[in-house]
């Protein structure tokens, strides 16, 4: 089951690729370890940078959540060096009505709005809170360094 | 940045084993002979603190050799689990140490150095197997590592306890206590470990989604964790009997406790929503399946066809009966709206919201037969139910069956009339049973008090005081509509008097007229005669002969044609 819904979630992004977003498998064998890119949002620091996601299906998907982390590094109060990303629906709000394309678009939304309520990073969700000015610019920084 | 660390880690290990070495060679220089240089180096702080140092880099380095051997490569998420768990433990053994600072001695800390290699091993076997799950295409080397390490870690966690209780026995309570607890703990996660493979490995054999592995899993979880829970509350008992209170084993129980609670409420929750999923909905039959705009399951992304078991949850979503089962041995939620179907929902709501629900046809014409009769005394003024009918009805009694559901027709839902306002009052009416209130509306520019349910029954304690109040302003509205009505009404009356004075003295006014007129015709003719008299003096006699005549005459018939007849007179002559 896991695997038949898995490719009609390609096929489906194949046919309607959503905004900014891209994914697919790393290798057509397997299935189960998609690789994703994220474009920095226009309204973000993260601007014209480009994101590489891992993704790593469970096999009981789509009861279980999907593994997705950040393989580029990114400067955000949500994601840490790891690139492990605080999402409530990859964690304990997973919902089998849930797609890749739809996390992947909530991250995007993660990019543009930083959740600094509820930090990976406290360091940067502190920053995000007190030095907007700040964190845009290390957040920029960072995208140049790493992201172009 | 691991990339450094593991540069100054690879240097680190060199100066060590470059001081060892001066340390070794620096007391046999001197000493010259075998036992006095080692004497000397037991003696000696620094070289001893060197040693040490030198046995740490062993240890590590011999780690390194067994995860080569058994595990390849880590993970990430692999190293970030064991770094984190490592200091937890490091710190909680630093607490154990001073519980038995009465015992403190290199072996001491030697076992308490090997419990924590070993535990580092049992945590890196539970992430691998927990790796299974997303990665299903494995090698026979993955398998050949997992088994080996897991039967190793097994048999010496069953030595390491099989040791500690002949020493216990042999020579009474010590520290070797808290080691015979740690490795039963230790052998548990090993067996719960060895119990994810095997149903995982199970699972890849079949290749097909295995339904009751969910199940399998709680199951498990629920035992083992019973078993760890168990484990620590006699651990407690044990040490506080024996030495005091065990402040380092505080934050594992703690964490087994709660997982132990969690995994209990998931087996009961999960048992519930299955039960419930069984009972409480009934499969979609082939007609409903085809009023269904979209029948595509969103669990597994297929097409549901009427030969499969198909469910529809309380909140009208519907799903295949298997996605659903497999679904709710994780969560008990609708997975489109996360609706629980733990609690027991108002079927009512469903009823309201859908006309296809499958008990709601013979309510609802048996509602809309009464509605036509209804029709010509309420008027146009009652609107069809179902328009007027609030979405969140969640205070009528939900009809447990169908047959009850038929036998109380819909509309006799009162809503609350704290939620009715000044608009909602006119849907109030409509939604009444009885057209008994013929809607003439006074054309004054009030609007209506709106009129109370007719019957109470059904309705909570809180609704009928709430009404009470409204009732109180609803009649005081009407006596105020009544006192308008006496107003205007005193009004009208002193207009009609008004006006019959105005007509009355209007006739008045005409006979007045008339009689004016004819007075002005006398004078001028009266006026005409006597300038004519001025003429002919002789007439004069003539015509007061003719007026005594006429006044004789009129003594006989009426004035008026007197008048009439003077006049002609007059003219003739």
């Amino acid at each position: 089951m896991a695997l038949k819904r898995i490719s009609k979630e390609l096929q489906d992004l194949q046919r309607e690729p959503p905004a900014n977003v891209s994914a697919g498998p790393v290798q057509p064998t397997d299935m189960f370890n998609w690789q994703a890119t994220i474009l920095g949002p226009s309204d973000s620091p993260y601007q014209s940078g480009v994101f590489f996601l891992t993704i790593n299906f469970p096999t009981d998907y789509p009861f279980k959540p999907p593994k997705i982390s950040f393989t580029t590094k990114i400067y955000h109060p949500n994601i840490n060096a790891n690139g492990s990303i605080c999402l409530d629906i990859l964690r304990s709000n997973w919902s089998p009505a849930l797609t890749i394309s739809k996390v992947l678009l909530s991250i995007c939304s993660l990019l543009c709005d930083p959740n600094p309520d509820d930090p990976l990073v406290p360091e940067i969700a502190r920053q995000y809170k007190q030095d907007r000015e700040g964190y845009n610019a290390s957040a920029r920084e960072w995208t140049q360094k790493y992201a172009m | 940045m691991p990339q450094i660390v593991s540069v100054k880690a690879e240097y680190l290990i060199l100066v060590s084993f470059f001081m060892t070495f001066a340390v070794i060679t620096n007391a046999f220089y001197t000493k010259k002979q075998f036992y006095p240089s080692v004497v000397y180096l037991t003696k000696s702080s620094t070289s001893l603190a060197v040693l040490y140092v030198q046995a740490f880099v062993f240890v590590v380095l011999l780690g390194k050799l067994v995860q080569r051997i058994f595990l390849g490569q880590l993970r990430a998420i692999e190293t970030e689990h064991l770094y984190d768990r490592t200091w937890f433990s490091v710190t909680e053994t630093c607490l154990a140490f001073t519980v038995f600072r009465d015992d403190f001695s290199p072996r001491f800390v030697g076992l308490f150095a090997i419990l924590l290699f070993l535990k580092c091993f049992h945590w890196l076997l539970e992430d691998r197997v927990d790796y299974m799950e997303q990665s299903p295409v494995l090698g026979p080397v993955f398998h050949t590592r997992v088994i080996s390490l897991s039967t190793v870690l097994f048999l010496l966690d069953y030595f390491f306890i099989l040791s500690a209780y002949s020493h216990t026995i042999a020579r009474g309570a010590s520290v070797q206590i808290v080691f015979g607890f740690e490795y039963a703990i230790l052998l548990v996660s090993v067996i719960s470990t060895a119990i994810k493979y095997i149903l995982h490995t199970i699972e890849m054999r079949t290749g097909e989604q295995w339904e009751n592995k969910g199940v399998f899993m709680l199951y498990s979880d629920l035992i083992l964790g019973s078993f760890r829970v168990l484990l620590y509350m006699i651990f407690m008992v044990v040490m506080m009997k024996i030495h005091t209170f065990p402040l380092f084993a505080i934050r594992p129980m703690f964490i087994a406790m709660k997982a132990f609670r969690k995994s209990c409420s998931d087996v009961i929750e999960s048992r519930r929503a299955i039960r419930n999923l069984n009972t409480m909905y009934p499969d979609l039959t082939a007609e409903e399946l085809a009023t269904v705009a979209d029948t595509t399951c969103i669990i597994c992304r297929e097409e549901m066809l009427a030969q499969q078991s198909i469910k529809r949850l309380s909140c009208q979503h519907i799903f295949h009966k298997n996605c659903l089962r497999s679904w709710f041995q994780r969560q008990q939620t609708c997975p489109i709206c996360r609706t629980t179907v733990l609690r027991p929902t108002t079927p009512r709501g469903a009823a309201a919201g859908a006309a296809a629900a499958p008990n709601a046809p013979a309510a609802g014409g048996a509602a809309a037969a009464q509605q036509q009769n209804q029709a010509p005394n309420g008027g146009a003024q009652v609107p069809p139910n179902g328009a007027n009918t609030p979405p969140s009805s969640s205070s009528a009694p939900p009809p447990p069956s169908s047959a009850s559901s038929s036998t109380i027709p819909p509309f006799f839902n009162f809503t609350p009339l704290n939620s009715t306002t000044a608009q909602g009052s006119t849907a109030t009416i409509s939604q009444m049973p009885f057209g008994s209130f013929p809607m003439v509306l006074p054309p004054f520019a009030f609007p209506p008090p709106p009129l109370p349910p007719t019957n109470f029954t059904g309705m909570s304690e809180e609704a009928i005081r709430a009404m009470e109040g409204t009732e109180l302003a609803h009649v005081q509205a009407r006596i105020q509509c009544l006192r308008n009505v006496r107003t205007l009404l005193d009004a009208s009356t002193i207009q009609i008097q008004q006006y019959m004075n105005i007509v009355s003295t209007q006739s008045n006014m005409e006979n007045s007229s008339n009689i004016l007129k004819n007075l002005n015709n006398d004078v001028n003719q009266v006026f005409a005669s006597t300038e004519n008299s001025r003429v002919d003096e002789s007439d004069i006699e003539h015509i007061r002969r003719r007026r005594v005549e006429l006044l004789a005459n009129r003594t006989s018939s009426s004035p008026s044609t007197d008048i009439q007849d003077e006049n002609s007179n007059n003219n003739h002559a």
